[in-house]
């Protein structure tokens, strides 16, 4: 019985889920798939000429070698940003969402708790990033051989894949845990926004500023990719974190919901 | 248990900062009855249900339905009710059957044959996807889901809007028979006439509290309205001024008109002394009936 709103979850976003699936694994292929033709004497020289802080701002200093180049195209970039736009809409939808659009009202004079309807949704939510995370992680390692990124082992994607699987859930929890205490669809999203734009700063430029060093650690964008997990394998400090975080943002989120009225 | 309340309210107010939406509500609903639950437009009758369900607090007093706190037994109450929300939204892009499938094994599964049973009554068509029904067959689906379950208490807000009036009395079937089981239903309404079909017992509702409780017919007897009777030639002033409940009598060309309190016995004794073309007596005014009951709150009980 616990599990019908999970399926429901997974059969009424199938749609999006497929459509995601499929533009996330394109870009990040078709990024992978250019690199054959990027690596060489020329693409080094042109790196070496630009400003060193120019490099750190935009995380391309290890931007020559395979793992250096997907990372800061594609797993600190481009997925990073799909991925954490697709789960926090997800989490947006899973009470906020509904709310708004006047369905969450019937559902939930049902027999299931507050607690259930909000958790049951956002595994749903989950399970549906996890699938999407999963399908990219295979085009990438088809690709691998063909586009010659050999040089990341196939453990290494593993581990860059578990880093971008949590990062997208922690952004899911985020908007679901703004749009479960406020019931506002766009204020769910904003949060999730927010926090993007901010990490992302925080991550690449802010560092250069004097005095704030450090605040890269507390960036999700250095969670994902600060610890290099193509390079050097799942990073389990970054692990921690994220999971800490979307644990504690799914308690919090789901007791405001407990609390407070339903809106029409 | 069986001398319960279906639903007791005591002093159930709620606000939203400076606005009362709910005002010291007293209700008490038998079991076994359709009890009409009748208000304009924002007097309060979605807020009070949404209490009764837990989809939202009171600010301060009590609300018990089928002996339970709705507030601590939110699952436990919602396994033995049906609700109708007031304004019916679902997803459009499931069908009527995969929405109601869903929602019966939200309540640990109903057969499937007592979906269908009920889509043929209504004659639905369980297949299409929602967003291409219309305003009435949407309703249907939420009436189904409601009373699929066979539950103790139906909660219904504003049921029949949207429904033809085939339906209206298809419906109008449904709650005598959920009656006649002994089971309740607390049917909300704007409409006196659509309660005035299916409620023994009717509580009027107007700005957050009760104004009046009694039965419809009772309530209807003593309602006022309008009457109109065209005369074959001119009426006599004097024939009708002094009828005991006529107030505003016009007589022009021929044509009457009055306003009309309790049982119309004598005017129709009055107007018989003269020929009839036709003759018309409106349905009670809610609003009418509203502000009668409502004047001098107290002087009513």
């Amino acid at each position: 019985m616990s599990s019908n709103t999970i399926t429901k979850g997974l059969r009424d976003n199938r749609r999006s889920t497929m459509v995601w699936t499929a533009a996330i694994s394109a870009v990040g292929g078709l990024y992978s798939a250019l690199w054959p033709t990027i690596d060489g004497p020329g693409f080094q020289q042109a790196i070496d000429s630009y400003p060193e802080g120019l490099l750190e701002a935009l995380n391309y200093q290890d931007i020559a070698t395979p793992a250096g180049y997907l990372t800061s195209s594609v797993y600190g970039l481009i997925a990073a940003v799909l991925m954490l736009i697709y789960a926090s809409s997800a989490g947006a939808r899973c009470i906020a969402g509904d709310e708004q659009a006047g369905t969450l009202d019937l559902i939930a004079a049902h027999p299931i708790t507050r607690t259930q309807l909000g958790l049951q949704r956002f595994g749903a939510a989950a399970l549906n990033t996890i699938l999407t995370s999963v399908f990219f992680f295979t085009v990438m390692i088809a690709l691998r051989s063909p586009a010659q990124l050999t040089e990341i082992s196939v453990t290494d994607f593993a581990a860059m894949h578990l880093h971008l699987t949590l990062f997208a859930l922690m952004f899911g929890a985020i908007a679901y845990a703004a749009g479960a205490a406020t019931g506002s669809r766009g204020l769910a999203l904003a949060a999730g926004a927010i926090v993007a734009v901010l990490g992302y700063l925080a991550n690449g430029l802010l560092p250069m500023v004097d005095g704030l060093e450090s605040v890269n650690e507390l960036s999700p964008f250095n969670w994902l990719v600060g610890g290099q997990p193509l390079h050097n394998g799942a990073q389990i400090s970054g692990l921690i974190t994220m999971t800490v975080i979307t644990g504690l943002l799914l308690a919090a989120g789901t007791w405001a919901f407990n609390q407070r009225d339903l809106t029409v | 248990m069986g001398a319960e309340l279906a639903i007791h309210t005591q002093a159930l107010t709620k606000t939203y900062g400076d606005t009362v939406a709910v005002d010291g509500l007293d209700l008490e609903v038998p079991q076994g009855l359709v009890y009409g639950f009748l208000g304009p437009n924002g007097s309060g009758k979605s807020t009070a249900i949404r209490i009764m369900l837990d989809l939202i607090r009171p600010t301060s007093g009590t609300a018990t339905v089928l002996g339970l706190n709705p507030r601590n037994n939110p699952v436990a109450l919602r396994r033995r009710l049906g609700y109708l929300p007031g304004d019916f939204t679902v997803d459009g892009r499931q069908t009527s059957l995969e929405l109601l499938t869903y929602l019966a094994d939200l309540r640990g599964g109903i057969q499937a044959r007592r979906i269908n049973v009920l889509a043929d009554q209504l004659s639905l068509d369980l297949h299409r996807p929602i967003r291409n029904l219309s305003r009435g067959n949407r309703q249907k689906v939420g009436l189904i889901q409601a009373v699929m379950h066979e539950p103790e208490l139906l909660i219904l807000d504003e049921p029949t809007s949207g429904l033809d009036p085939l339906l209206q009395h298809e419906f109008a079937a449904m709650m005598r028979q959920v009656a006649s089981e002994g089971r309740t239903a607390f049917v909300s309404s704007h409409v006196m006439g659509e309660v005035q079909q299916i409620a023994d017992n009717v509580a009027i509702i107007r700005d957050g509290r009760i104004a009046t409780v009694g039965h419809v017919k009772e309530l209807r007897r003593q309602s006022t309205r309008t009457v109109t009777a065209q005369l074959n030639g001119p009426g006599q002033r004097e024939d009708f001024a002094d009828l005991p409940g006529v107030t505003n009598l016009r007589i022009v060309d021929g044509q009457l008109t009055c306003r009309l309190t309790g049982p119309p016995d004598q005017l129709i004794k009055a107007l018989a002394s003269y020929e009839v073309a036709s003759l018309t007596i409106d349905e009670p005014d809610l609003e009418e009936l509203l502000f009668q009951y409502y004047e001098p709150s107290d002087s009513h009980d």
